[in-house]
């Protein structure tokens, strides 16, 4: 159901109004800095006072907020949580428009260091994305002439001036190949991968407080994890070329369709490719599917994301409804590359195919040995209780894998062991780990998600076996 | 010897090519008016016949490239586009046309078109101002505003302007779309509040 802002700004706790700023007082701002003769200001500190300062303080607020939650009660959250002045962000997000999607963006993404965000801020962010509002088209033909060299109605044979979907910081357009072929034509808002880089190089120096704590350096380095991978969806040249990497691992009898990628019309701002019919998970449960159709989607996801892992040696962490399209002859449509990580490193390759066959075989020691590795673990006392939340978690990862026969995706108690696991992490201050744990973390989360809301009854083991065979761990 | 209206004429164009290209590949400051006449192919103090300084050249380059944007943002402007989009239009359609020349029209716009320079002698820079309120004057009427804009708004309106061409003189960002998302920002800002009368 879409929320109203209005709606969710009477719902918030009062502040001053004195303390509200109005958003006109960034281009205010930004007019005294032009106009006093300066050079435009390219350190990080001097941009925000420009484009991005409104969504820094924002953003920055929140992830405060989230990061300061790690160490406190809830109750003590709650209270932090009206300092931030919720209402008088949302009244400044509300008239912000597209520029919105960078503050969302970085909030989304902060809120996945614990995976477990206070529920109602995140679903707040979620509910806004949506909502945003798109580009006019005058500024998206100015963008498009500046990245493709000429305007849109002249590149293609035909092009839908109203976006049919929004995109990570961007909007999509439905158009027309003078060759004929139906494309989507994702093009991202000006300005705004700079502007979330800028919210981020302002994030470190907001967590000093923090500094004098054990984990301050992992912190940092989850922090700096995050800045990457958020740097990661702002890279469209990137994503288009982790798109025809993994269009290349599947094949027709997979049923797995990844749109094909046009380069003469995509550069780092836009991404052409070509369009899919299909449904969202909403649209598609609306339909109430059969428990065959869901079972039959949920392998294919399965497929699709063993292949990407075991074959590509890389994953989509971002996984979300949209990312994904049910089609109408069954196949599944996998879009949105935006947020794929590679596994380069072969030390880091081998020791997940270590992970995976110590948590398929289910020996306790060889699963202690490798999980501490994993986490950055010691034999000290103060690392035991990470080590056994750790342990649990992965195990639960991979229980539907190890299982004998058809696992319930759609069984309550599993999603939210899972979940509690990971805010009881939080609460015991269990943070340390490789920093791409928080983008696996992301991963398992989305996934189980998709999984449960599908209310897949499947067994996926003979995928994973099959699909592991590739890579050459022993034992598998 | 008589020169002819046509030779004039000719001359002042060959004159504005040549400085856009010097101003560009040898810096505004680091050009001198000797310089622009023998690229001309005239004599050193005849060029001062066409141009007073070399601020007036910068003047009329962007009065010229203006009025050809306005000519441009006719034909590109849509019948159903809304009064938002019909002004970034215009605007980003002057910053197009005025792409050859951003590496030196900061300082003009500044002396010549800034807030605080209305109402002087400034003949180029008086007839830039005029025909761009008038055109923004048209898009408000297109809309159905049709009482004319007050001097506040028009002043507020100029304002947010000038600051946008600043801004975009000195960005330093790919393809300067942070212009773009400033343009936005502050045509968005001037019809909420205009429209809030």
């Amino acid at each position: 159901m879409a929320v109203n802002v209005a709606e969710l700004i009477d719902a918030l706790p009062e502040v001053d109004q004195d303390e509200a700023t109005p958003s006109g007082g960034v281009v205010t701002e930004a007019l005294a800095t032009i106009l006093s003769d300066r050079p435009v200001p390219t350190g990080s500190m001097r941009r925000l006072s420009l484009l991005g300062g409104l969504q820094a303080k924002i953003a920055v607020a929140y992830g405060f907020h989230w990061l300061r939650g790690w160490f406190q009660d809830a109750d003590q959250r709650e209270r932090d949580l009206k300092e931030t002045h919720f209402k008088t962000a949302l009244k400044m997000l509300d008239s912000m428009g597209y520029l919105r999607g960078a503050v969302m963006k970085v909030g989304q993404t902060l809120a996945n260091f614990p995976d477990v965000a206070p529920d109602g801020l995140v679903q707040t962010l979620d509910k806004l994305h949506f909502q945003a509002q798109p580009m006019h088209f005058s500024l998206l033909r100015e963008t498009v002439i500046n990245e493709l060299g000429d305007e849109p109605h002249n590149l293609f044979a035909e092009f839908d001036e109203t976006a049919f979907a929004a995109a990570s910081l961007g909007q999509v357009h439905r158009a027309r190949l003078k060759t004929g072929q139906q494309v989507a034509v994702k093009i991202q808002y000006p300005g705004i991968a700079r502007t979330i880089r800028s919210d981020f190089r302002n994030l470190v120096p907001l967590l000093l407080p923090s500094r004098l704590t054990g984990d301050w350096q992992n912190l940092k380095d989850q922090v700096e994890f995050a800045r990457r991978g958020i740097e990661m969806e702002t890279d469209y040249t990137r994503e288009a070329e982790t798109q025809m990497r993994v269009r290349r691992l599947f094949f027709e009898e997979d049923g797995i369709v990844v749109p094909q990628v046009y380069p003469e019309f995509s550069t780092d701002r836009i991404i052409t490719m070509d369009y899919l019919e299909g449904d969202h998970l909403d649209a598609l449960l609306a339909k109430n599917p059969s428990q065959d159709e869901r079972n039959d989607y949920a392998l294919k996801l399965t497929r699709a994301g063993s292949r990407m892992v075991y074959h590509g040696r890389m994953n989509n962490v971002d996984v979300h409804a949209g990312n994904y399209l049910f089609m109408p002859d069954g196949r599944l449509g996998l879009i949105d590359f935006g947020c794929v990580i590679r596994i380069e490193s072969d030390a880091m390759w081998e020791l997940y195919g270590r992970l995976h066959r110590a948590m398929m075989t289910g020996e306790d020691s060889s699963i202690r040995e490798v999980m501490m590795e994993w986490q950055q673990l010691t034999d000290s006392p103060s690392d035991a209780e990470h080590l056994r939340l750790s342990t649990e978690f992965g195990k639960l990862v991979w229980k539907p894998y190890y299982s004998p026969g058809p696992f319930d995706y759609g069984d309550r108690e599993y999603l939210q062991r899972g979940i509690d696991l990971m805010a009881e992490h939080m609460k015991n201050r269990c943070t340390r780990s490789h920093p791409t744990n928080l983008m696996q973390a992301r991963w398992h989360v989305g996934w189980w998600m998709m999984f449960y809301r599908l209310g897949a009854i499947i067994d996926p083991a003979p995928i994973v076996n099959e699909e592991t065979t590739v890579t050459g761990w022993e034992g598998c | 010897m008589r020169v002819s209206a046509k030779t004039k004429e000719a001359t002042r164009q060959k004159v504005l090519q040549v400085s856009q290209d010097l101003f560009n590949s040898e810096g505004f400051r680091e050009t001198t008016s000797r310089d622009l006449a023998k690229a001309a192919g005239i004599a050193a103090g005849t060029i001062f016949n066409y141009f007073p300084t070399k601020e007036a050249i910068v003047l009329q380059l962007v009065c010229d490239a203006l009025e050809n944007a306005e000519a441009t943002f006719n034909r590109r402007v849509r019948p159903e586009s809304t009064l938002e989009e019909d002004l970034f239009l215009y605007v980003s359609t002057g910053l197009r046309q005025l792409q050859p020349m951003r590496g030196f029209v900061g300082p003009a716009f500044e002396t010549h078109l800034g807030p605080a320079c209305g109402g002087d002698a400034n003949e180029l820079g008086d007839r830039i101002r005029t025909s761009h309120v008038e055109m923004v004057s048209g898009l408000l009427s297109k809309h159905g505003h049709d009482e004319p804009p007050t001097a506040v708004h028009l002043q507020m309106y100029w304002l947010l302007y000038t600051g946008v061409l600043a801004f975009w003189a000195k960005d330093q960002s790919r393809k300067q779309e942070d212009t773009l998302a400033l343009l936005d920002q502050s045509i968005k800002m001037f019809v909420n509040w205009y429209l809030a009368g």
